[in-house]
């Protein structure tokens, strides 16, 4: 066969033409057929951007339907700080920017828009705010002249408002930018739809309070938009759009008109008693407080004041490092903490409930059971003392006698006798001290009850700051009136009132009662998602022969011969029996911690209130002040029948 | 036989003269030349418009005037007696080795780093696009005079031949426009009787070459990694390997029914580089799907038959010989370009002849397939 056959070769080279075609013919049909799912998602990906559109956080109520936090649309102006270093006449842009947002109403200096820019706690990728709230007319002049606006960008945010200005502060929390570290451990929430309410870096979150805890139904659904970018990430369409969803509605149990008043008193009564001296000559400080306003029913909480407080306001369009720092000294405490859950104190004689109940309980004495009060009570070899405040003598008093007038000498002989057991502190766990109530908010402290084996083992931990690790009597004479070894925050004293108010439940503590729909119409039960409903941690058993004694001592304080009947003189208790406790505790060096622990009105607890302050003085004078104008209101409202929180009517 | 004054008037004789070239006027391989450059200007026109509003319509201009003056170039090349062309294949093989000269002189200009084409105002000419032509018509006088009887020294002279404007392409540098070089070569001493002994010489030689030139310093570090992109398609360092990607992704987007005319988001928003040029297939297999690239495909097959088929029915072996290069210009040029954009051939920048966008190419294809008509329709004469 001739190899050079033109007739052979030109087959050999139509086969060779024939096979390429063929190969290609098959990659197409492999590529467009077989493959095409898969390739074109990748297509899809590379031209299209995600862009997630922050949505309106859930409003939320009071118990009477009044909206503590609502939403309202701010227009931002921000630098790209990545892009402004690519620009090359940089002042000059500020500049005109400066200009630009001065002459449409929202003045500026170019030094603020560096201040801004510097500021370290931005968003190092995402764009820099500059200026909040400005004009329309500065977002419709930016929009017409990008190109001469380089690294300029403007958006419109919801921001969040509150009409109620710094009232409940503490517990409404504020929001902020999603940081880096939590973006990436926040596990973010489903909508009614089912929808992931993904969190993206330049989110919303809540930072502290309600809109921490509830963070999960606050949020909106963000709104995502599918943008068709060129090759170039420009943006030239959109491929497709989920709008933006509210975030579901929140009802608490707060009333926010007794919230305001205890506010109110404690600030007044604080700014008072702030640089006075106290009955021994030190100086008054009186830079903090709180008051706690509980339903002792189902433990709502009905108010929690702190001072001093902040202005969430400051936080919804971000807020200075300088005023950052400033709010964490004010009068030299931290406005940032809320003190009604956090603030440890000790309970000094309105832990006396805890003593007393330990020592009826278990019958080491009954309502008669007397001893003779001098003023002074010695245990110990070498005795030890132990003194009345003041060191008054009380005469002949029994367990309702010594509570109404605070004979610490009946209770530091209780102590004494219970010495070796563990019985008042574990009247202590009872009532809830020593563990954290479960409040709906963050940051709560647990706060402590020692025991014999407890000290030892913090000395055994902490040999510095406990170099004693023995439990003399008098560790647990000082127990019996709440000093030294027992630390509690105002709302597990509270707590712990509540119980004796509605005869034995020990109730978690609850903010928030009900979570609404977005949007939602208060009077429409069908808008009810779901009611979070009262929880009985424990039950302390109150037989008559305990809690009556108890309840007959606490009732004279605010009356007769009681440390706060001065407190409460003129307030009509015929109605509305005021059933409380005073308390001052020595801080060295300082002036005293002033408590008050109450319930009220007698003849059906509907409220618990308790004030804590510190060096403020004697429990009368301060809290016991404080808790007075407190109950004024809510006297008011038992007569008029807008009653608490949950039995209440709505507006 | 004809005398002069009857063929003055072909037209109206043809009618009666069964060897008129215009009775054997091709209407398969004109057909298929216009339809190429119709779905040539849809697919330009798509890849270059942007994404909107104001859609761009320069390139579609540009080519529109290079499809007319393409068309022209078409029947003058189809008109004038192949013959005569044969004895002017010297003249046009030294002007077009003359202008690779200049175009590496600094009278050339560069364009991605290659300095291969003259500036003339709005218009670029690549002088490499005309040699492909060029080198067919000066080695298809080579091989018809040497009557498939090749020894070594004539195989030196078709190489010395071939391998002038190759190596002048190669200083460029362009490594496509040489490769298609010598698949021309290869197809037309294929045909042309060269002994079976040289091929293998000349295969294995090339085989040792190509490897030697992807180990040796030879080649530019961008044209390895183009070359073996498709080899290695996971590695990531390789920029090449982007393009590739994109225009894969680009096709399959397409998937069979395409997304329409204008309506490819890949091509739209001009996400595969070089599109209306050496990607332009991926601008039809997205908007049109496996239905119309398989079209095209289809039509660049028939094309390529009947270019082959003509080779086999030609009168004489210089006919022959100028088919078999064009369809191997033709075949090759479609084969490493849609085989690029899918990720099966190398990337080196071949246009696909009569769609890629670009003046040269286009005017030098209709010029090779007037040709070939031309010696179909001389087939008798």
């Amino acid at each position: 066969m001739d190899t050079t056959s033109p007739r052979l070769r030109m087959s050999i080279l139509g086969v060779v033409v024939l096979a390429c075609f063929v190969a290609l013919f098959a990659r197409l049909w492999f590529l467009q057929v077989l493959e095409a799912p898969e390739l074109a998602i990748q297509a899809t990906a590379n031209r299209t951007r995600t862009v997630s559109a922050e949505a309106p956080r859930g409003r939320i109520f009071d118990a009477k339907g009044r909206v503590l936090v609502d939403n309202r649309t701010s227009l931002v102006v921000s630098i790209d700080r990545n892009q402004l270093k690519k620009v090359s006449n940089r002042s000059d842009l500020l500049g005109r920017l400066a200009e630009v947002l001065t002459t449409n109403g929202t003045p500026i200096k170019i030094s603020t828009i560096e201040k801004r820019l510097a500021d370290k706690r931005a968003d190092p990728l995402g764009a820099t705010p500059i200026a909040a709230d400005v004009t329309e007319e500065v977002i419709h002049y930016l929009s017409e002249r990008a190109e001469e606006f380089p690294s300029v960008t403007y958006e419109r945010k919801t921001v969040r408002v509150y009409p109620y200005g710094m009232t409940a502060s503490n517990i409404l929390g504020y929001t902020g930018r999603i940081t880096a570290e939590t973006l990436k451990s926040l596990e973010p929430g489903t909508d009614s739809d089912g929808i992931v309410k993904e969190y993206q870096a330049d989110s919303i979150i809540g930072l502290s309070g309600i809109e921490a805890t509830y963070e999960k139904e606050l949020r909106g659904t963000p709104g995502i938009e599918l943008v068709q970018v060129d090759s170039r990430n420009r943006p030239v369409g959109t491929e497709s759009y989920q709008p933006p969803k509210s975030g579901n509605d929140i009802q608490l149990h707060i009333d926010i008109e007794v919230q305001l008043r205890a506010e109110q008193a404690l600030a007044d009564r604080l700014a008072v008693l702030r640089g006075t001296p106290q009955k021994d000559g030190v100086m008054r400080k009186a830079s903090a407080g709180s008051v706690v306003v509980l339903d002792p029913r189902d433990g709502g909480v009905v108010a929690l004041a702190s001072q001093p407080a902040y202005d969430p306001q400051e936080f919804a369009n971000g807020i200075t490092q300088e005023r950052y720092n400033e709010l964490q000294d004010i009068n030299g405490a931290s406005a940032l903490i809320d003190r009604s859950i956090t603030g440890l104190y000790s309970p000094g004689s309105t832990f006396k409930l805890v003593t007393a109940t330990a020592a009826l309980s278990n019958g080491l004495i009954d309502r008669t059971s007397s001893i003779y009060d001098d003023g002074v009570y010695s245990v110990g070899n070498p005795a030890q003392e132990f003194r009345n405040s003041g060191d008054q003598k009380n005469g002949t008093v029994d367990v309702v006698r010594s509570l109404a007038v605070s004979s610490n000498v009946f209770f530091y002989w209780l102590g004494d006798r219970m010495d070796g057991t563990t019985l008042i502190q574990d009247s202590a766990t009872a009532y809830g001290f020593d563990q954290k109530t479960g409040i709906d908010l963050p940051n709560e402290s647990a706060g402590y009850v020692l025991t014999k084996a407890e000290k030892k083992a913090l000395q055994a931990k902490y040999p510095d700051a406990y170099p004693d690790g023995d439990w003399y009597t008098g560790d647990n004479v000082q127990l019996a009136v709440g000093q030294n070894v027992v630390v509690a925050t105002p709302l597990q004293i509270a707590r712990a009132y509540a119980a004796l108010a509605n005869g034995g439940k020990v109730f978690q503590p609850h903010v928030v009662w009900k979570i609404l729909k977005p949007n939602s119409n208060l009077a429409n039960d069908a808008d009810v998602l779901r009611v979070i409903e009262p929880v009985v941690t424990r039950t302390i058993t109150l037989p008559p022969d305990v809690r009556d004694p108890i309840v007959s001592g606490l009732s004279g304080v605010t009356g007769g011969l009681g440390t706060a009947a001065s407190v409460f003189a003129g307030f009509d208790q015929s109605s509305f029996r005021i059933v409380g406790k005073t308390g001052t505790t020595q801080v060295d060096g300082k002036a005293d911690t002033s408590l008050f622990a109450s319930y009220g009105p007698a003849s059906s607890p509907s409220w618990v209130v308790t004030a804590v302050m510190e060096e403020s003085g004697y429990g009368a004078e301060a809290s016991g002040e404080v808790s007075r104008r407190v109950y004024e209101l809510l006297a008011a409202q038992a007569l008029t029948g807008a009653g608490s929180a949950t039995t209440g009517t709505r507006d | 036989m004809l005398s002069q004054g009857v063929s003055s008037r072909a037209s109206k004789l043809s009618r009666r003269d069964p060897t008129a070239p215009l009775r054997h006027f091709d209407p398969v391989l004109v057909g298929c030349t216009i339809a190429l450059a119709f779905i040539g200007l849809i697919a330009v026109y798509s890849s270059t418009r942007g994404p909107g509003p104001d859609f761009s319509k320069t390139y579609l201009v540009k080519q529109s005037v290079f499809v007319v003056i393409g068309a022209g170039v078409f029947a003058v090349f189809a008109a004038v007696d192949y013959r005569k062309l044969h004895d002017w294949a010297w003249a046009f093989y030294g002007a077009t080795t003359a202008l690779l000269v200049l175009v590496v002189s600094p009278l050339g200009s560069t364009s991605n780093g290659a300095q291969s084409w003259f500036s003339l105002g709005p218009f670029q000419l690549q002088p490499a696009e005309f040699t492909k032509l060029s080198l067919i018509g000066a080695l298809a006088f080579l091989l018809s005079e040497f009557r498939g009887d090749i020894d070594l020294r004539r195989l030196f002279a078709l190489l010395a031949t071939a391998g002038l404007p190759m190596a002048l392409i190669m200083l460029q540098p362009d490594l496509g426009g040489t490769l298609i070089l010598v698949v021309i070569v290869m197809a037309m001493l294929l045909v042309g009787g060269l002994p079976t002994k040289y091929i293998v010489a000349l295969t294995m030689i090339g085989v040792i070459g190509v490897v030697g030139a992807l180990n040796s310093p030879v080649l530019a570090e961008y044209q390895r990694n183009r070359l073996t992109a498709f080899v290695n398609p996971d590695d990531k360092s390789n920029q090449a390997l982007y393009n590739i990607e994109q225009s894969q992704q680009a096709i399959a987007n397409g998937r069979i029914a395409g997304q329409g005319l204008f309506d490819g988001p890949q091509t739209k928003l001009g996400f595969v580089p070089e599109q209306q040029t050496d990607f332009i297939f991926t601008a039809i297999a997205e908007q049109f799907g496996f239905i119309g690239a398989s079209l095209l495909l289809s039509i660049y097959g028939l094309l390529c038959y009947r270019i082959w088929r003509i080779a086999q029915v030609a009168r004489d072996s210089f006919g022959t010989y100028v088919c078999v290069g064009v369809l191997a210009m033709f075949a090759f040029s479609a084969f490493e370009n849609v085989g690029m954009a899918m990720g099966i051939m190398p990337v080196t920048g071949i246009p696909l002849l009569l769609i890629s966008a670009g003046g040269s190419s286009a005017i030098a294809a209709f010029a090779a397939l007037g040709l070939v008509l031309n010696v179909h329709m001389r087939r008798f004469q």
